[in-house]
């Protein structure tokens, strides 16, 4: 089991070295999401005067979002970062290691949710820089909990994209993913804002009560109600698509 | 003592009925060095790459280190090394964060991560770049950090897929003498090559695979044995004494014709021994030469006869 | 020279066409983007100050998706012919008996086709959820035109930033900038409703006068101001970019 953590340990570290080593590489996905919250917020600020916000801060409403982008985009970097690593026979050398392969693929993923925290916590200063109300220690350490969670459900369906077309060009097919799954939920509106198919497509897609759970600390305050929901569907992805990830993986070679 | 790797039958298709490997048969003493030859597209790396388990054969059969390949794959790898035929290296990473790296990979514990890794890095000759990025190594010593990698656990198998392609003169000698401490410590070694001098020197036995299939195998002396005999290769310090020279030389073997009035060629099964009384013979009858060669048959000769081809010339071109 | 612009415009196409994920950050994100917008702030369309005669707010966001398509694919250029010197295959070209500033007037003809194909992409979607072209197919024309215009013009931009940074991920890392300009214009909101700073920036952001053009025949008639703005400011990034691009060619050259 030690020996197990320490290849957890050592592979994250080893993900982690291109923000580190590389900084001007990783500067792009960390400022990505705060561009993003900036922008919309300055763009269609004027939304807030729609009634059914629960806020006066349009702003407040949206950087919720630019968490969840933090993670799509660290998920899907994951996912072209091991694309590379097979194209360069980099994962070959990964697979020939007597490490079960579901570890492997622990490492890859957890290195996402660390990832995620870089443009998250930019988002986060920047935000209470421009005056949108702190949501609270446990608001905070929720949203971090979330984040990291999604980044890792993201990165095993990019991990899944990687493992079929073994090639950085399909990096797209990973970044979409994410892209709509974070979109295409309450992210602009409240849902009796939305038109009807964005309306059901808010109410089938997870990502939304994903999303509910880190907006509430910033528009209003934590509760169990709106907690457990996001945690139910973060755990729900994390295991059809973990679990997906990891048949792929098995199934490398056969 | 079992043997280290042992396929029967082994068999890889792909998709669209493309059999890479068509059904081989490989036995591997424990310690042998066995060389495993071909050209391009023979199914070279196929074949290493099934009895490493990264592929998982479609027929047949093969364990390596007494381990089945298909049903025990995790106990294979614990086992054996792998120098595949792309050094893969994070340019990113120094060379000891690497060996490190591969040694916490392979469960060796952390109080003697470190050192394992500086004596690898030192057996190498690594030792002054260590702590550079791998980014900036040239390909020799990529490769043989490489190789330093695959021996961090002490594998009692070492596959070696074509290490020295692209390798200059002096690497390629340097990584031979390499694999020659590996022999003499007890690894077992296959080692598939391009390359026919390499395989000539370094390999117990051979085996010759084309299109998906084993076409010969043996030592290299016994192969060189099956497609033809040695000969003396004589030139004549002039044209006049051809006659005398054929009529000397008739005793010892079967005369070869050649086109050229200055040499005459006779074949001698007892090979460098020959010369002596060769020398001797032409003396005797009064030819004056100018030089006088031992030609053994070449592996390529051997592939050329059991092939078809010339592997030699798929070699240059790589 | 036109030979060879031509050849090489006819190479570019085929290279986009050879490698899809090239494409589809052009046209996919944009229209999934495009998506989110409507779907969820097609109620701002009865904010005061939106403009009361427009159809619809996908009517309005179409310019929009436009001009983020016709900035993405300025980059893509960028990346392309990054590749390319990368790859080594720049050198060839220059090595060749050809004007060099066909090598970039090869590209940004490419470029401008494309960028004929991405706004007819973006009309016909806009057609099929419902969207109306105000001004017809003599409006439809003319969206083309201003985009193809503006699409030449961000391809030499891209094309600009690959001679100069010489790096395919140095040129990617531009993406986000894309999205900076465009979030302080006009072109996913009127300007009167922006707040501010983007409502005082997007005054001077020709990018605002080009969603603008853009946009007018598509919810209104044609009107003279605002798609002679937006063709003047297109023709002006054309006319930059392409300037800052042959700029950029001879200071390469310089270096060879």
């Amino acid at each position: 089991m030690k020996a197990r953590a320490r290849v957890v340990g050592a592979l994250t570290r080893r993900a982690l070295n291109e923000i580190l080593r590389v900084p001007g590489a990783a500067l792009p996905g960390v400022l990505a999401p705060t561009i993003f919250m900036l922008g919309i917020s300055s763009v269609f600020g004027a939304a807030i005067q729609l009634h059914g916000f629960g806020t006066t801060s349009f702003r407040a409403f949206v950087v919720p979002v630019g968490f969840l982008q933090s993670a799509s985009f660290a998920g899907a970097a994951t996912g072209v970062n091991l694309a590379r690593d097979i194209e360069h026979g980099w994962f070959d050398r990964l697979l020939l290691c007597p490490t079960p392969r579901v570890v492997l693929l622990g490492a890859v993923v957890s290195s996402a949710s660390l990832r995620a925290l870089l443009p998250s916590s930019f988002l986060l200063a920047v935000a209470l820089a421009l005056g949108v109300p702190f949501p609270g220690l446990l608001g905070i350490l929720l949203a971090a909990v979330l984040v990291m969670g999604l980044a890792m459900a993201v990165a095993c369906y990019a991990v899944l994209i990687a493992l079929h077309f073994r090639t950085q060009q399909a990096a797209p097919l990973m970044q979409v993913g994410g892209f709509v799954a974070v979109l295409f939920t309450t992210s602009y509106a409240p849902a009796q804002l939305l038109t009807g198919w964005l309306r059901t497509v808010s109410r089938i897609n997870p990502v939304t009560h994903i999303l509910t759970g880190v907006r509430q600390g910033f528009v209003a305050h934590v509760t169990w109600a709106a907690t457990w929901p996001a945690l139910v569907s973060l755990a729900g992805m994390l295991i059809v698509l973990g679990g997906l990830a990891a048949r792929a993986l098995l199934r490398t070679g056969a | 003592m079992p043997p280290a790797i042992q396929a029967v039958g082994l068999e890889r298709e792909f998709k669209g009925g493309v059999k890479a490997v068509a059904g081989i048969d490989i036995e591997v003493a424990a310690g042998e060095v066995y060389g495993f030859l071909g050209p391009n597209g023979a199914g070279k790396t196929t074949t290493v790459r099934m009895l490493v388990t990264l592929l998982r054969p479609t027929g047949g059969s093969a364990t390596v280190a007494g381990f089945d390949v298909a049903t025990r794959p995790a106990d294979v790898r614990r086992q054996i090394g792998v120098a595949l035929q792309e050094a893969a290296l994070d340019p990113l990473m120094t060379g000891r964060e690497l060996i490190e790296l591969q040694a916490t990979l392979h469960g060796i514990p952390p109080r003697q991560v470190a050192a394992r890794g500086r004596e690898l890095i030192e057996r190498v000759g690594l030792a002054n770049a260590q702590d550079r990025r791998v980014g900036t190594y040239s390909g020799g010593m990529r490769r043989r950090l490489d190789l330093a990698m695959a021996l961090i656990h002490s594998p009692s198998v070492l596959f070696l897929d074509e290490p020295t392609t692209g390798l200059d003169p002096v690497s390629r000698v340097t990584l031979w003498d390499e694999v020659r401490r590996l022999k003499a410590d007890g690894t077992t070694v296959f080692l598939t090559t391009q390359y026919l001098e390499e395989a000539d020197q370094l390999a117990d036995r051979l085996g010759i695979i084309s299109g998906g299939l084993l076409v010969a195998e043996g030592t290299p002396s016994a192969l060189k044995a099956e497609v033809g005999s040695p000969h003396l290769d004589v030139r004549l310090a002039g044209t006049d004494s051809l006659a005398a020279a054929r009529e000397a030389l008739g005793r010892f073997g079967l005369v070869r014709p050649t086109s050229d009035p200055c040499r005459v060629s006779v074949a001698v099964p007892d090979g460098a021994s020959a010369i002596a009384p060769v020398v001797r013979a032409l003396d005797d009858a009064g030819v004056l030469i100018a030089s006088l060669d031992v030609v053994e048959p070449t592996l390529d000769d051997v592939f050329l006869a059991k092939t078809g081809e010339r592997l030699a010339d798929d070699a240059a071109a790589a | 020279m036109t030979r060879a612009v031509l050849a090489l415009a006819r190479r570019a196409l085929r290279n986009v066409l050879r490698r899809p994920q090239f494409v589809a950050p052009l046209v996919v994100f944009p229209s999934l983007m495009l998506a989110a917008n409507v779907g969820g702030l097609s109620r701002t369309t009865s904010l005061p100050g939106f403009p009361t005669d427009v159809h619809g707010f996908l009517d309005f966001q179409l310019a929009a998706a436009i001009t983020q398509s016709l900035l993405l694919g300025g980059v893509s250029a960028g990346i392309a012919v990054a590749l390319e010197i990368e790859g080594g295959f720049f050198d060839r070209l220059l090595a060749a008996p050809i004007p060099r500033i066909a090598i970039v007037l090869g590209r940004l003809a490419a470029t401008s086709v494309i960028a004929v194909a991405q706004v007819a992409y973006f009309l016909a979607l806009g057609l099929i959820f419902g969207a109306q072209i105000r001004a017809g197919i003599p409006g439809a024309l003319l969206v083309a035109a201003i985009g193809a215009l503006a699409g030449t013009g961000f391809g030499a931009l891209g094309v600009m930033l690959a001679l100069r940074a010489r790096s395919a991920s140095t040129v990617q890392g531009i993406f986000p900038l894309v999205f900076v300009v465009l979030f302080v214009s006009s072109a996913f909101f009127p300007r009167q409703l922006l707040q501010s700073p983007a409502r005082q920036i997007a005054r001077y952001n020709p990018l605002s006068y080009l969603a603008d053009g853009m946009r007018d025949p598509i919810i209104h008639t044609v009107r003279a101001t605002p798609v002679l703005d937006g063709f003047a400011a297109a023709a002006g990034i054309a006319a930059v970019a392409i300037a800052l691009s042959v700029l950029a060619l001879r200071g390469r050259l310089g270096d060879t």
